[in-house]
């Protein structure tokens, strides 16, 4: 099936009423999510995980989706109106979207945002369908030593990319790593950490993981945050249509973060956060008139938002055709398509066509929903930011441990929430990255396979892993992302790594 | 501005974690060689990373300053507290009984004043979890307390 048959293939399936209620509960709760400073798309996927038992996997994964890159275009309109990021990809979205709202003008920014985000979403996929094909062909050519030295480039980038101090991001992921091993061993059927506990024969639970890291610890960092209500005005239609020369300035921002999300978003270990970065401060240096930046520019609202939703579907790629995933909101999808029985990987597109079209026809479908749905319901998202977040934590504990419960039955799971809910708040607070600590909790058991496989086809001999040419990229690849900042460092003096200009990775 | 405890404290406790999962790997599992791995190699050689990132982390730190986090060792009580609470009481008092008892806990440091609106919302609630879970998702948990 070529590229382009499969998106037909896949539009069909999306259109069918029982895939395409979770494809707008998808977005819907995204949005929900998103306009809701403190709760991201991490918290909010690991808290839909247990519901998508109850549903069929392509469903399942179409959904998730959907809350992620729904979660993009309501964290923009909490940026926009509040300057209160809802997401920590929409963060650069308040430098110039908060002057506009300032300046009378909230309603073109938010149509700039979303107007953006659908075009980017486009560019994403095309590039999606591209990279797909051509990716999953390449992959058989790959070896346990190739997925293994990939695996390792994408931790290390993941750490060390956009982190001024990557020797927390590293330990966290060595952590995450350590905590992959719980359980038992798949070569050899050794017990590990399990301490006579046979809860822990499956290893730790990674719906509670994710519940414990992220919705706990984002709960009780804001149950005493003050009220938001009152800050937000009404906007009515009328006030989000842009002038001509608006629409003018948005083109070349929209095609170049388009492009520029594409690519970071398909490399493992970056992902969205740092492309909308990255296309912010290009848009600065090639506009006319930098100064214009920070006061309500349009291309700084443009350019950020395509790139992040470009990178959002890009990343999928390596996701679904590589099994690899290249970001902590990859991993959890990935983990969840594992609950489901699912191991993706090159076979993905041949064996399961309507997962892989069906998921990509969804981005386009989720993106017009969301653009026609929130254009007319933006009332109804700056209502939302008025609820005291008093009302919604408590039913999201609730939410959250029946979720947990739901998955196996078992007491234990609450119980470990709670243990890895006081872990979380405690590294949060020492600003530890938890997102990263997923990240190798998920890629860990993977990593530990191909290692031990790699090794064995090898006799022992670790230069296998710089004798296969594919190995050997991804190998210096990564030698060049450890000695980068050590040269830096070494360069501005002790102790002052430099690092782009990024607020922490969730 | 004090001394730089997150990092001291955070990089130590997993200098710490990761020194003690070495130990442990290295005594109960067998390592192997590099060609055949056993169950100890992999969780040893990352305990042992662990232990000389958590240096990294923590050592700097004794030479720096920085800003105290903002710690809510209230909020995190009652959170917690409500979880447990959750766990604890679901096959004795039922999901309606420990769905209440939890929204009670969980709200104690909610800064809006007044008892009224704790019991609603308990209430409200409460009937959405029943709905969604037991009569929507079909969940089988015991609904009421057990008398017995």
């Amino acid at each position: 099936m070529t590229g382009w048959e499969g998106l037909l293939f896949g539009i069909g399936f999306v259109l069918q009423p029982a895939v395409l209620v979770y494809c707008l509960l998808g977005v819907v709760l995204g949005t929900f999510v998103g306009v809701l400073p403190g709760i991201g798309a991490m918290a909010a996927i690991s808290l839909l995980l247990p519901v998508t038992f109850y549903i069929t996997p392509e469903a399942a994964l179409i959904m998730l989706a959907g809350v992620y890159y729904g979660a993009q275009y309501g964290g923009a309109v909490a940026s926009i109106l509040l300057r209160l990021p809802g997401t920590p990809q929409s963060a650069v979205t308040t430098l110039d979207g908060y002057p506009m709202a300032r300046d009378g003008r909230a309603g073109v920014a938010l149509f700039t945002a979303m107007a953006s985000s659908f075009a980017g979403s486009v560019i994403g996929i095309v590039v999606l369908v591209m990279l797909a094909g051509w990716l999953s062909r390449a992959a058989t050519a790959f070896g346990a030593a190739d997925y293994a030295a990939m695996m390792i480039l994408g931790l290390v980038a993941a750490s060390t990319i956009g982190t001024t101090r990557p020797a927390k991001g590293f330990a966290m992921v060595t952590l995450g790593l350590l905590l992959g091993c719980v359980g038992t061993d798949v070569n050899s059927g050794a017990q590990r950490f399990t301490f006579g506990q046979t809860e822990l024969l499956d290893g730790i639970n990674l719906v509670a993981l994710a519940m414990g890291l992220f919705g706990v610890a984002e709960v009780i960092a804001n149950v005493r945050d003050p009220d938001r209500k009152g800050v937000a005005e009404r906007i009515g239609l009328r006030q989000l249509m842009p002038r001509r020369d608006d629409l003018r300035r948005m083109g070349g921002p929209i095609l170049r973060g388009g492009g520029l999300g594409s690519f970071f978003g398909a490399l493992p270990g970056t992902g969205s956060t740092l492309s909308s970065f990255l296309s912010y401060s290009m848009e600065r240096r090639i506009a006319r008139q930098p100064e214009r930046f920070g006061n309500g520019a349009v291309e700084g609202v443009a350019g950020p938002e395509s790139a992040n939703n470009a990178a959002a579907i890009t990343a999928f790629a390596p996701t679904l055709t590589l099994g690899i995933p290249g970001d902590p909101i990859m991993a959890l999808m990935l983990g969840a398509l594992v609950i489901h029985g699912i191991q993706p990987g090159p076979m993905m597109l041949e064996a399961r066509p309507e997962m892989f079209w069906g998921l990509v026809a969804s981005f386009g479908i989720g993106n017009l929903l969301l653009l026609v749905l929130n254009l007319p319901l933006i009332g109804l998202w700056v209502a939302m930011l008025r609820i005291p977040f008093n009302y919604l934590y408590p039913a999201i504990l609730v939410f959250l441990c029946l979720g947990v419960y739901s998955v196996r039955g078992l007491g234990f799971d609450i119980y470990a929430v709670a243990l890895i809910g006081l872990a979380g708040y405690l590294l949060a607070l020492a600003k530890f990255s938890p997102a990263l600590l997923l990240l190798g909790f998920v890629l860990g058991p993977l990593i530990e396979t191909n290692l031990r496989r790699a090794l064995l086809i090898s006799r022992g001999d670790p230069m296998v892993f710089l004798e296969r040419p594919i190995a050997a990229g991804f190998v210096i690849a990564t030698a060049v992302l450890l000695l980068l900042p050590l040269w830096r460092m070494l360069r501005n003096g002790k102790g002052r790594a430099g690092g782009t200009r990024q607020p922490g990775q969730r | 501005m004090q001394r730089d405890w997150p990092d001291l404290l955070g990089g130590l406790a997993l200098a710490a974690l990761g020194i003690g999962a070495a130990g442990w790997a290295v005594a109960h599992y067998s390592l192997g060689s590099l060609r055949q791995m056993g169950p100890g190699f992999f969780p040893a050689a990352l305990g042992f990373a662990l232990f000389v990132l958590g240096l990294i982390v923590a050592l700097p730190a004794l030479r720096r300053t920085a800003d105290a986090p903002k710690v809510e060792p209230a909020s995190a009580l009652a959170v917690l507290g409500a979880i447990l609470v959750f766990g604890l009481g679901l096959y004795r008092l039922g999901l309606v009984g420990a769905t209440l008892a939890a929204v009670l806990v969980a709200s104690i440091p909610a800064p809006r004043k007044g008892w009224v609106w704790r019991l609603v919302l308990a209430g409200v609630i409460t009937v959405l979890t029943v709905t969604v879970f037991s009569i929507g998702l079909r969940m089988t948990l015991p609904l009421w307390p057990r008398l017995s």
